[in-house]
């Protein structure tokens, strides 16, 4: 639903709690999940896509939230990494990383971790999951560590 | 909405050398981790900034009247407004050689690189800023731009700073010994050439800062992100003509730096200007193309070798010619960059005779400062002027290394560039990474697989990194510049341990390194000790987070400080138990009797003497002051070095020119490491971002100077499988004897070795057609080239 001031009104489901959002049409998913809602975790790096810093699940998938406009998610179920919280999946990916030593400044993790969330959610294996974070970004662990953390996750 | 944060498997053992999970984890796994972009701002508004499409022009006019129309816009500044807000400085330290320039907080008359500063939206949002951003008409006169500096031209040509002539900014000369003479007396002389390119960090967070400016006490507090925090205070209080002691400089989080947050840029000056002159917060946060365009560039260095040898393989001198192109402005000492670089050639082998000419020029490109080992090229240098040698002469490079360097007997030693070398082990490292990759075995199998047609090749690079700079480095080779740290540490009147220090974060895992450090110096107990860091309020001054000197000088300084306390804290326990303060020690945070080898925990805890302490002084031993908090502070040595050998064994696709690492081996000495697991991811980071130079990345501009390379579109950032899938270290640590605590930091030595030794690795690959590698970065097109060149010779 459009008015004249380009606003657009955009119902969704959020961390599992239907919401309703007005705004700007032209508003990133990634800045309404931050600056409206106030969900943190998840970091803009380079607003293109490239460095999934942003990254969200949208209907499971993982998505690169800045590549997005809200109206793109009407009807559709969206979780951060603040509403996997507890999920086993994520428990056993941070233990991983934790040990693995696969963070440093963090600004990336968030992202690294919803992605693999949503690779284990659907079954991928190790090895996509190692591609998968090649698609992605991180300046400070020279990417080692991240690839031993999806190891000890997948238990490889 | 957040969830508590619950540590994960707590480690048995927190002192130093151990592999402790760090404390930042439990934060930064949960999302919670909270950079600038998080902080919640207040009510302020946003500023953006209006940049130049050109990279060189005039400004003729700026019309701001249809972006000041649109709702939502406060107001807008010019460059000619900023003027009468703040002064320029000028850039012109006691270096020789060093014509000062001037700065201005945004350019009035032109602008110098695309991206350059033209103007300064203020608005409610950052959507309505960057709507207006588009609503300044601003009228250029475009230049011509220069972009190869480097290469020289006609008189008259082109200047970029209207008062430095040729664009040459610096030039500088150092003679050792006679180059004359080493030629004279030597059997060859090879002219050796490296090149490498222009390349920006990309620190996954970019820029940006929060400034209030308080009008009821006339204070400006900054929240950002910087390497430096003292710094930054001291450079904005002056740039605003404010008392030092009315600016509070906060670093929050920090999504990486890598020399990118060292110093306040000019947006940073506007921006706390403003929040002044509007008596309003103001907060800029730069997106990725801004960063891309505008933070800082780094590493565009040409290097000429002429080195003069014996048959034997015997270096009798080098002369080197270095030429650096800092861009458009002189944010940092012109030379502070290259002059490293030139003083680092010999590295330690026995070169008695070396001259070097250094030239710094301006260009219209975006300024240059320093990016996680800013002298990087030299470990290529040396090590491609080692495999030159090698290649004239038949010998094998390794037993030309072995020749030529200095053995451990002979130090300390000084450098014929006045380096003392004291604590460093190059053939230690140079014989564990040969035997760890079992050299001869390597080269017969690369000899085997060459002789079927492949193109397979091993770069060896030994590395001499400078981590650690102290005070009289500077005052000797006349640089302004400081090496000190402090450390501050106070036990609560509960018991806990909190500790600060004059550094910043931005993922390196001080807060768990130097809680391991207290564990130790103090006795306290991990779990116990808080670590604070990046308040102008709170910390202690301090140089901050650069080069790889926080394990050496902030360590050094909290450890000093820790044992200063935990003699306090004895000599109290001492009189309370009425034994001599030499029979206690302190461990886990409680008392214990050493008696003959026993050790026996006594029923005194911290937190008792604390209480003593604080709170009942008067029962405290005679001359004791009340309280438990030291401050100490630490010059360390003029200069402490790392040193390291990597190899590189790769393979090259000669179709496609793509470069397969098979493997690569690090041996390493930097002392005594806190945190070894840290220590290993500090390397990996290291490797990753001088492959990122070596393989791919680079700035790459039009013929008029427009970045094409201006988001992470079109500059190849490295990734995840064009790094090693593993890196095998080989541990060659010997602790310093020249530092508190044994540290000799490292954190850079990473990107030094994995430069020289990719680009030697490809250029081994391609000996069999008779090519050398003198320009970086080395992707499929270069290599394709290389091939081409190489197949046309044979």
């Amino acid at each position: 639903m459009h008015d004249g001031d380009l606003n657009t009104s955009v119902v969704f489901r959020l961390n599992g709690v239907t919401e309703t959002f007005v705004g700007e049409a032209r508003l990133l998913l990634s800045d309404m999940l931050r600056d409206r809602y106030r969900l943190h975790a998840l970091q803009t790096g380079c607003e293109n896509g490239v460095c999934g810093a942003c990254t969200v699940l949208l209907d499971d998938v993982p998505v690169r939230s800045c590549t997005l406009l809200i109206g793109q998610v009407a009807g559709r179920s969206i979780e951060t990494l603040e509403g996997l919280y507890g999920d086993e999946e994520l428990v056993n990916l941070q233990r991983c990383f934790k040990q693995a030593h696969a963070l440093q400044c963090g600004f990336c993790t968030s992202g690294m971790l919803t992605t693999l969330v949503g690779l284990r959610r659907s079954g991928q294996s190790a090895d996509d999951a190692q591609q998968e974070v090649a698609g992605g970004m991180c300046r400070c662990t020279g990417y080692v560590n991240i690839d031993r953390a999806i190891r000890c996750a997948w238990r490889v | 909405m957040s969830s508590p944060i619950t540590p994960i498997d707590p480690a048995p053992c927190s002192g130093i050398g151990e592999r402790r999970g760090r404390v930042e984890d439990d934060r930064l796994i949960m999302g919670q981790g909270r950079y600038l972009s998080d902080i919640d701002p207040g009510d302020a508004l946003e500023a953006t900034f209006v940049r130049s499409p050109h990279a060189h022009a005039r400004i003729v006019g700026i019309d701001v009247s249809r972006a000041l129309a649109l709702d939502g816009v406060i107001t807008v500044y010019t460059g000619a407004d900023l003027q009468r807000l703040v002064g320029p400085w000028q850039m012109a330290p006691p270096i020789p050689g060093l014509k000062p320039t001037t700065v201005t907080a945004m350019p009035v008359d032109k602008v110098r690189f695309h991206g350059d500063l033209v103007a300064c939206v203020i608005g409610a949002d950052r959507y309505v800023c960057e709507d207006a951003a588009e609503l300044v008409d601003v009228t250029y006169a475009p230049l011509p731009a220069v972009i190869r500096p480097m290469v020289g031209g006609p008189p008259g040509l082109v200047r970029v700073d209207d008062q430095v002539e040729d664009n040459l900014l610096c030039e500088q000369t150092h003679i050792t010994g006679s180059f004359a003479d080493a030629v004279d007396s030597a059997d060859h002389v090879e002219r050796v050439t490296f090149r490498q390119a222009r390349q920006t960090h990309v620190p996954l967070e970019g820029r940006g800062c929060i400034a209030t400016w308080n009008p009821s006490n006339t204070a400006l507090t900054i929240q950002t992100g910087t390497q430096v925090p003292h710094g930054y205070r001291s450079t904005i209080a002056a740039r605003l003509g404010i008392d030092e002691s009315d600016v509070r400089v906060v670093s929050p989080d920090v999504g990486g730096a890598f020399g990118q947050k060292l110093v306040p840029y000019r947006e940073d000056v506007c921006v706390s200007v403003i929040s002044k002159d509007l008596r309003r917060t103001i907060r800029w946060r730069e997106d990725r193309r801004e960063n891309m365009l505008a933070a800082l560039n780094s590493r565009e260095d040409h290097v000429d070798v002429d080195v003069a040898f014996s048959s034997t393989g015997m270096i009798a001198g080098m002369r080197a010619s270095l030429a650096t192109d800092i861009g458009a402005y002189s944010l940092f000492p012109a030379n502070y960059m290259i002059q490293v670089v030139a003083m680092l050639l010999p590295s330690f082998y026995l070169v008695e005779a070396y001259e070097y000419n250094l030239k710094v020029f301006l260009s219209n490109k975006t300024p240059a400062g320093p990016y996680r080992a800013p002298m990087a090229i030299a470990t290529w240098v040396t090590e491609g002027v080692i495999e030159a040698v090698a290649t004239a002469t038949g010998i094998d490079s390794v037993t030309i290394r072995r020749l030529n360097m200095l053995d451990e007997a002979q130090l300390p030693y000084l450098s014929s560039t006045g380096q003392l070398y004291t604590d460093i082990s190059p053939r230690l490292t140079l014989d564990a990474a040969c035997e760890r990759i079992d050299y001869q075995a390597l080269r017969e199998g690369q000899a085997r697989r060459r002789a079927n047609g492949e193109l397979v090749g091993l770069g060896i690079a030994a590395v001499l990194e400078p981590t650690t700079y102290g005070s009289v480095f500077y005052r000797d080779a006349g640089i302004p510049g400081s090496g000190m740290e402090s450390a501050v540490v106070r036990i609560t009147p509960s018991g806990g341990v909190n500790l600060t220090v004059g550094v910043a974060a931005s993922g390196q895992g001080y807060e768990t390194m130097l809680a391991q450090v207290a564990v130790d110096a103090l006795g306290a107990e991990f779990d116990d000790i808080r670590v604070r860091l990046g308040d102008t309020d709170t910390s202690p001054y301090g140089m901050g987070s650069r080069g790889a000197r926080v394990a050496t000088a902030a360590g050094g300084a909290a450890v000093l400080a820790c044992q200063a306390l935990k003699r306090k804290v004895l000599r109290i326990a001492a009189a309370w138990l009425e034994v001599d303060a030499d029979q206690l020690d302190l461990h886990n945070s409680t008392v214990v009797l050493t008696d003959g080898g026993d050790r026996q925990p006594t029923e005194l805890s911290l937190r008792d003497l604390a209480q003593r302490a604080y709170l009942d002084p008067s029962n405290l031993p005679p001359g004791e002051d009340p309280g438990l908090e030291v401050h100490k502070s630490y010059d360390p040595p003029p200069m402490t070095f790392s040193n390291s050998v990597h190899c590189c064994a790769v393979s090259v696709d000669r179709d496609i020119g793509s470069v397969t690492i098979e493997r690569y081996l690090v041996a390493e000495d930097a002392g005594t490491l806190i945190n070894p697991t840290m220590a290993e991811g500090q390397l990996h980071g290291a490797i990753s971002l001088g492959l990122a130079g070596a393989r791919q990345e680079q700035v790459v501009l039009a013929e008029d100077g427009t970045n094409l390379t201006p988001d992470l579109r079109y500059y190849p950032v490295i990734a995840s499988d064009e790094v090693p899938q593993d890196v095998e270290l080989v541990d060659c640590s010997v602790p310093s004897a020249s530092t508190v605590g044994g540290m000799k930091g490292m954190s850079e030595g990473g990107v030094m070795g994995s430069i020289g030794a990719f680009a030697l690795a490809v250029q081994d690959a391609l000996a069999p057609l008779g090519v050398t590698v003198e320009q970086l970065p080395l992707n499929s097109d270069a290599i394709l080239s290389l091939l081409s060149r190489g197949e046309t010779r044979s």
